[in-house]
Formats: C-alpha cells, sequence, structure tokens
C-alpha cells in the first residue's frame, strides 16, 4: 500500500516537473524569439544608464569586419561559407566582447541574420547595425536633394523593419563621419540656396542643419516601426553637434569616432554641454606597429587601448568619478586588415603593409617617423591575422597583447582601475 | 646603576649625532659663483640659435652682485644666424648635448637661484632653463620659466624644481633671449648662479591665468606668451613677419602671413600653432591654465580681401601631453579691413593649453596664395 502511495507521489511529482520543464522551455524559447527591449534612462546631472531587458549593459564591443588576407573592400563576409564569426565569437566571447559593430549589413539579409543569430545565441555577442547614408554613394551625398534623401530612407527604414526582431539587435547608428561634409573637404555637397549664402560659415552650418534635420528624421521614422532599439547619431569627434542640438529631438544616443591617443579629453563634459546624450565611442583605437622604429610594437597598442578603457569606465553610470554619461565603446577593429593601404593594388591586398598613412601626435610613441606618419591602418586589429597553412581555410587567429590586456581589464574593471592609480602614485614616488 | 648612566649617555650621544646630521644643510652647488671659482661646475659653452650676435664675459668686474666678478652678456639683436633668438648652455661636461656621459646627481637640492639685471632696465630674458639636453644621456628633467623682465638693479629669481627628478642633469643652466623682446639688443649681467635646497618649497601648482591673456600684442610685447613656432602642412609655402609695422590693428606691429600655395612639401595646405614652449607637440609638459577664459579673440585682415581661412583655432595639440580641449571657427574668408573675430570658449576646458592659437588653410581655396595679416590676440 505504502509503495503504490509513493509511486503514485513519484509519478505526480514527475508530471509537475514535466509540466514546468516545458514550461520553462517555452518561455525561454519565447524569450529568444523576441527583439530585446533596449532603453536609455536618464538621471540627475546627465547620467545615463543602457538597459537591455531592464539590466544594465556596459558595451564592451569591437568593430567587425574581417577581411581576409588577399580579400579587399569588396569581401563580403556575410556570405563566406566559413563562417568566420563562429571562430571569432568564440574568441570574442572569451575576451568578455558583448557586441559588434557592423558598419553597414549586405544585401544578403537571410546571411545577415544568421550572423547576428549565430553570435547572439552561440556566444551571447548582441550587434549594432549601422548605415552610411549614402556617404559612399556615387556621385556622392546630397543631403539637400530630395530624391537622395528619400532613397537613403528607403534602405534605412528596409534595414530595419528587416533586422528589428533579430534578439540580437542593440542599436542603430546612423551615419559615420558625415559631418565632415559640412565644410566641402570630403565628399563635398551644397545646394543652390547654401551656394547663395557669403559666408562659408553660414554655408557649414546650413549643411550641418539639412543633414542632421534629415537624420532626425529617420530616427523620427525608426521608432514608429521600432520602439525597441535606441538610434544613434554616428558623428566625426564632437563637431556640428551644437547644430545637432537644434534639430534632433528624436535621436537617443551620440556615437563618436574618435583617435585622441591615451584620453579623450574633455568629451564626455563636451558632449553635455552640446548635445545632451548619452556617448558611446563607436570607433576608437589604436594601431601595433611602431612606425619609427619601423617593427611591431603590441605594447604600444595595449597601453592606449587600456588607458582609453579605463576612461570609458570611469565615465560610466557606475563610476563614482566622471561624467556617468558613456555607455561603452567599439574597438576599432578585430582582426587586422591587409587591404587597407593600397586598396586598388591587389596584390598588397597579401602584404602585411607596413607604411604609414596618416599623422596623429596623440599616438606619440612613433610621431618621429619620418613625415610624422605614424598610423599604420592595416595593424589596428587586437587579433592578428596569419594564412593558415591547410588552403581554403580561415587565417589564423593570433590575439595581440591587447587583447589579452583587455580580457583582463574587464574581468574587473573598478579593480584594474584601482591597480593603475597605485601605479601611477608609486611612480611619483 | 653603572649600567643605567653609561646606557644615558649613549642614547644622549646618539640623539646629539642625529639632531645634528638632521639639521645639517643641504649645501648649494654652483654653476658660477666667481669666475676663478674652483666651485663652478658648469660651463658656457652651448651657444644656441644666433650665436653670433652673443658676447660673453664671464669675468666681468664692473659691478658684480657678490665676489671680484659677474656675467655679461651682450645681445645685438642682428639675427646672425637668423633665428631671431640665440642662447648659451652651462653644461657639464664643455659642449656636451647629450652625446658624452658627465653631469650630475642634484638630487635633494629644490631650487635654482640666480641674480640679473640689465644694463638700462627693461631688458627680456625670454627663457631660463634647467635641464632639457636630449641625446644618449639625457638630462632627467626639463623645466623652464620666462620671459623676465630685467631692472637695473641687482635682483634673484628662482626655478622651482621641487618635485623634479635632478638625478641626472648636464645642462645646469640656461638663458634665451630673442630679438623680438629686445629688437635693439640687450645688455644683461648675471651673478651667484645656484642650485640650493629650499625646506619650505612646495610644488608649484598651476593657477588660472588673469585675464587678458596674451597670445600676441606687439612683436616686443614681454606679454607675449605663445610662439609661432608650429609650422605644418606645407611650411616651405608660409612666410611669416611678426613685427610687420604696415598698418597694424594696435600698437606697433602685428603678424603678416604670406601663404604662397606652392604645396612646397606636398601638403597642399599650411598651418602654424602657436605654442608653449616653442615647438612643444606635446612632448613637454607646458602650456597655461586659463580657465578663466570665456573666448579668444583677435583682429584678421586680408591684404586684398577674400582670403579664405579654413580655420582659426585653439587648443588641439594631442601628445604624451595634450590640449585639454579645443574650439574653432571657419571657414573665414577675410575682408581687407580689420574685423574682429572671436572664438567661443563656454563650457571648453581650458585648464592645459598649450596651442594658444592657430590658423590653418589650403590651396584648394586659396590657388594664388594668401597675405594676410593678424593683430591682438588675446584671450578674454
Amino acid at each position: 500500500m505504502q509503495i503504490k502511495l509513493v509511486l503514485k507521489e513519484a509519478k505526480r511529482v514527475g508530471f509537475l516537473t514535466f509540466c514546468l520543464l516545458f514550461s520553462f522551455s517555452v518561455l525561454v524559447f519565447a524569450k529568444e524569439a523576441r527583439p530585446s527591449k533596449v532603453e536609455i534612462r536618464k538621471y540627475n546631472d546627465s547620467r545615463y544608464r543602457l538597459l537591455v531587458n531592464r539590466r544594465d549593459y556596459a558595451i564592451k564591443g569591437v568593430c567587425y569586419n574581417p577581411v581576409p588576407i588577399g580579400e579587399g573592400y569588396d569581401y563580403d563576409f556575410f556570405n563566406d561559407p566559413r563562417k568566420p564569426w563562429l571562430v571569432d565569437g568564440a574568441l570574442m566571447k572569451q575576451a568578455g566582447i558583448n557586441t559588434i559593430r557592423l558598419y553597414q549589413p549586405s544585401d544578403d539579409t537571410e546571411a545577415v541574420k544568421e550572423l547576428i543569430s549565430d553570435l547572439y545565441n552561440k556566444f551571447g555577442i548582441r550587434t549594432i547595425l549601422g548605415n552610411w547614408l549614402g556617404f559612399w554613394n556615387y556621385p556622392g551625398p546630397c543631403y539637400g536633394d530630395e530624391e537622395f534623401c528619400q532613397c537613403v530612407k528607403e534602405e534605412v527604414l528596409e534595414m530595419v523593419r528587416t533586422y528589428k526582431d533579430e534578439p540580437g539587435i542593440l542599436f542603430w547608428v546612423l551615419g559615420n563621419e558625415n559631418n565632415y561634409t559640412f565644410d566641402g573637404r570630403i565628399r563635398p555637397w551644397s545646394t543652390e540656396e547654401i551656394d547663395e549664402l557669403e559666408s562659408p560659415m553660414e554655408q557649414k552650418h546650413e549643411r550641418a542643419k539639412l543633414y542632421y534635420s534629415f537624420v532626425n528624421q529617420l530616427a523620427k521614422e525608426i521608432k514608429e516601426i521600432d520602439p525597441n532599439h535606441p538610434v544613434c547619431l554616428g558623428n566625426g569627434e564632437l563637431i556640428g553637434l551644437e547644430v545637432a542640438n537644434e534639430v534632433c529631438p528624436d535621436i537617443d544616443m551620440v556615437g563618436v569616432i574618435v583617435y585622441r591617443g591615451k584620453t579623450f579629453g574633455n568629451m564626455f563634459k563636451g558632449v553635455k554641454n552640446y548635445f545632451d546624450r548619452p556617448i558611446v565611442f563607436i570607433e576608437f583605437g589604436a594601431d601595433s606597429y611602431d612606425a619609427y622604429l619601423d617593427k611591431e610594437d603590441q605594447g604600444m597598442q595595449s597601453f592606449f587601448l587600456e588607458a582609453q578603457w579605463v576612461e570609458i569606465y570611469k565615465n560610466m553610470f557606475r563610476s563614482k568619478e566622471g561624467e556617468g554619461n558613456c555607455l561603452g565603446g567599439f574597438i576599432f577593429e578585430w582582426t587586422d586588415e591587409w587591404w587597407k593601404h593600397n586598396e586598388y593594388n591587389v596584390q598588397a591586398w597579401s602584404e602585411h603593409d607596413t607604411t604609414s598613412n596618416w599623422s596623429n601626435g596623440a599616438y606619440y610613441f612613433d610621431i618621429k617617423a619620418k613625415n610624422n606618419k605614424n598610423m599604420n591602418e592595416e595593424w589596428f586589429g587586437i587579433v592578428g591575422i596569419k594564412q593558415s597553412e591547410t588552403e581554403g581555410d580561415l587565417d589564423q587567429r593570433i590575439p595581440k597583447k591587447s587583447y589579452y590586456v583587455l580580457r583582463e581589464f574587464w574581468k574587473n574593471p573598478a579593480k584594474r582601475i584601482r591597480e593603475i592609480k597605485n601605479e601611477k602614485k608609486n611612480m611619483r614616488r | 646603576m653603572k649600567k643605567i648612566a653609561s646606557f644615558t649617555v649613549v642614547a644622549l650621544l646618539g640623539l646629539f649625532l642625529s639632531t645634528q646630521l638632521f639639521a645639517q644643510e643641504v649645501k648649494p652647488f654652483n654653476v658660477y659663483t666667481d669666475k676663478n671659482s674652483s666651485d663652478n661646475h658648469f660651463a658656457p659653452s652651448g651657444w644656441m640659435g644666433d650665436f653670433g650676435d652673443l658676447r660673453l664675459d664671464d669675468q666681468n668686474t664692473d659691478n658684480p652682485y657678490s665676489g671680484g666678478t659677474a656675467i655679461k652678456i651682450t645681445y645685438s639683436g642682428k639675427r646672425s644666424q637668423n633665428q631671431g633668438w640665440a642662447g648659451i648652455f652651462w653644461q657639464n661636461p664643455p659642449n656636451n648635448w647629450g652625446s658624452k656621459k658627465g653631469g650630475f646627481d642634484l638630487t635633494g637640492l629644490n631650487k635654482l637661484t640666480f641674480m640679473a639685471k640689465g644694463e638700462n632696465g627693461a631688458e627680456a630674458i625670454s627663457k631660463i632653463k634647467v635641464g632639457g639636453i636630449k641625446g644618449q644621456y639625457a638630462d632627467t628633467a626639463e623645466v623652464e620659466i620666462g620671459p623676465i623682465e630685467l631692472t637695473s638693479e641687482w635682483q634673484e629669481y628662482s626655478v622651482n624644481l621641487v618635485d623634479e627628478d635632478l638625478s641626472y642633469i648636464s645642462g645646469g643652466f640656461a638663458f634665451v633671449v630673442n630679438a623680438d623682446l629686445n629688437p635693439d639688443g640687450a645688455v644683461i649681467y648675471l651673478d651667484d648662479i645656484k642650485f640650493v635646497n629650499d625646506p619650505t618649497l612646495k610644488a608649484e601648482a598651476k593657477s588660472s591665468e588673469k585675464l587678458p591673456f596674451y597670445v600676441y600684442s606687439d612683436s616686443s610685447s614681454i606679454g607675449n606668451h605663445f610662439i609661432p613656432s608650429g609650422w605644418m602642412g606645407d611650411f616651405g609655402d608660409i612666410k611669416l613677419k611678426i613685427n610687420c609695422e604696415e598698418n597694424p590693428y594696435l600698437g606697433k606691429t602685428c603678424v603678416k602671413i604670406n601663404y604662397s600655395a606652392e604645396a612646397t612639401q606636398g601638403a597642399r595646405w599650411a598651418g602654424m600653432f602657436w605654442q608653449n614652449p616653442p615647438n612643444n607637440w606635446g612632448d613637454i609638459d607646458g602650456g597655461y591654465d586659463l580657465s578663466n577664459a570665456t573666448a579668444l579673440t583677435f583682429w584678421a585682415r586680408g591684404e586684398k580681401g577674400g582670403e579664405r581661412i579654413e580655420e582659426f583655432k585653439v587648443g588641439g595639440i594631442m601628445g604624451r601631453y595634450s590640449d585639454s580641449d579645443t574650439a574653432m571657427i571657419g571657414p573665414v574668408v577675410l575682408t581687407n579691413e580689420w574685423k574682429q573675430y572671436s572664438i567661443d570658449l563656454k563650457g571648453k576646458d581650458m585648464s592645459y593649453i598649450m596651442g594658444g592659437f592657430a590658423w590653418a588653410t589650403n590651396m584648394d581655396v586659396n590657388p594664388e596664395g594668401a597675405v594676410f595679416y593678424i593683430d591682438e590676440i588675446v584671450f578674454e
């Protein structure tokens, strides 16, 4: 009798357990299929938090464009049957990276979705998706031209409609360094009305106004389609943001592209003054080649990157020091790109070029290089690449010193920041 | 009892000795006291800039501050080597620009003092420097002060060296004069140059500068705080005259810039930074705290009108030390009449500024080149 009772009880418990597990898995499955709810909350003193499904989210990101050795600007990694993101995702996860930046998705939407969902489901890595807003269109952008703007708008809204339900999406980025077109030095554009203005400063201001108004219109329409993901304005430095402040009420955050060496300087305060939104560094970093000594220097790169991350963390919401308005950043970049020095020389795509392309005194270790050209475009990865011994295989991934330094940093940023402070104190003694 | 007495004696003796040791003063370390003093540790061997403009008499007996001799420096301001400035480094070993081992460990000393006067008063030393010799055997510190306007009476001046690493100093003392501050030359006397220990001295905290604070007012003004030393891009396309007397906005002189747009260096653009100290691209801890400033204003005109300057700028130098912020206006099309321009600094962090002012333009917007004038550049 007792045995019967026990068996009956066991069956009941088993059934209940089964029901619970089933409900739980349904819930989990349902959660996976839903887009994440990504919000920005504002607090006193213009401090900001990024919340993903109501949880704090510090963006530890990388710009992702894994061009293999021998390939160039036209390589479509989304359609690479070797799926490089599976190897990269595992390595990123080990380092603590939780987000990637894709500058613009390819036309093959299914391939893009596969990448986004693979990274999210297998490694918990989210994606921010951007659009160049016609910056590279031929013959050039013109934000005063209705037809051009309509064309760009359709493309952007289509991107949002296509990917908004992907659980791995974190937010949208509109533009990159399009603000550098305002003074006509790159990708110049204008309108008849602007050209009639006498002062070039006024012309510049009007271009900025046209452009940022257009971006705001995009943001507004994105939100009608997708209430779950914030919209970020991509901007070179803080240039032009005082104009954006007049015409961009629908922009949720500013994503800046900055190369300022070991410190971002007054950037966090500056944003508060000119465009009070949270700031995320959508592109920043350092190269690992010493152009002066003409040799690789991974220590130099890790020195700058760690210093930059220290400032990012000091200015996040949780930090007691700093401005509390930083959401994180995206290091430029994940892997080295061997095609970049001379994009038109296909043969050079197979060589890791050591010629410097540009000068930046903020990266001062090698600024005494010839003509002060110290920035090596092909050496910005925190992971190096090497041709695989087996033909057709993915290039080998060789993490650089920065990879390991950042992996340690992200394990406990507060502790590492304290250590660095103590190291500085001891040096002064 | 005997034991207690002897212990007390030993203890008292120990106390006495340690008191004596602590009380012992750190001896001064002389650069120059008298010509024939065996205690002079550096030689005036490092002649710089327009060295042909300088005459040095280090056994002048006219009116020394102490002892039998002083140093008399006669500067003609004739720009013999076309540099516009001249100076002398007191070195050890002599003629050492960092290739020879020498120098001294001056740890424990925290101030350099010297006596100085001008023959007539109002002579200007643009810079006094301790350390800063580079090369294989580089000095461990580099500190400078200036400009200093002298009087006709002996006065003591000092360089604060607290918290500086003085463990290897081969350039003990340097003075620099320039032709802009001394257009008619100058006769300067120096005496009793020495490193001392001042226990009351504290590290010099940078305090916010009082306004107005000039980048440039007149070429010979001691109130100029930055030097137009940072030539950029096609620097060969630039001719600079900082004592131009052609219709200045105010005072005797203005700055005249002639940009030829020849792309001499192939850059197709050119520009210039006013820096502190000169040639500082962020590798020297220099600059000023201009936190009180809310604007930088300046006057500018083009020779013909229509000259286009892409940007006028404050700050933005980045290096080991970086300007704390940057602000700019532009593009600006100049008229042929003086016009005042203003760079808004409200909300900017001006606490550390090495690049006080800059301009930049290019050949696309000035295909025939441009001649333009700037005057009264001032933080307000």
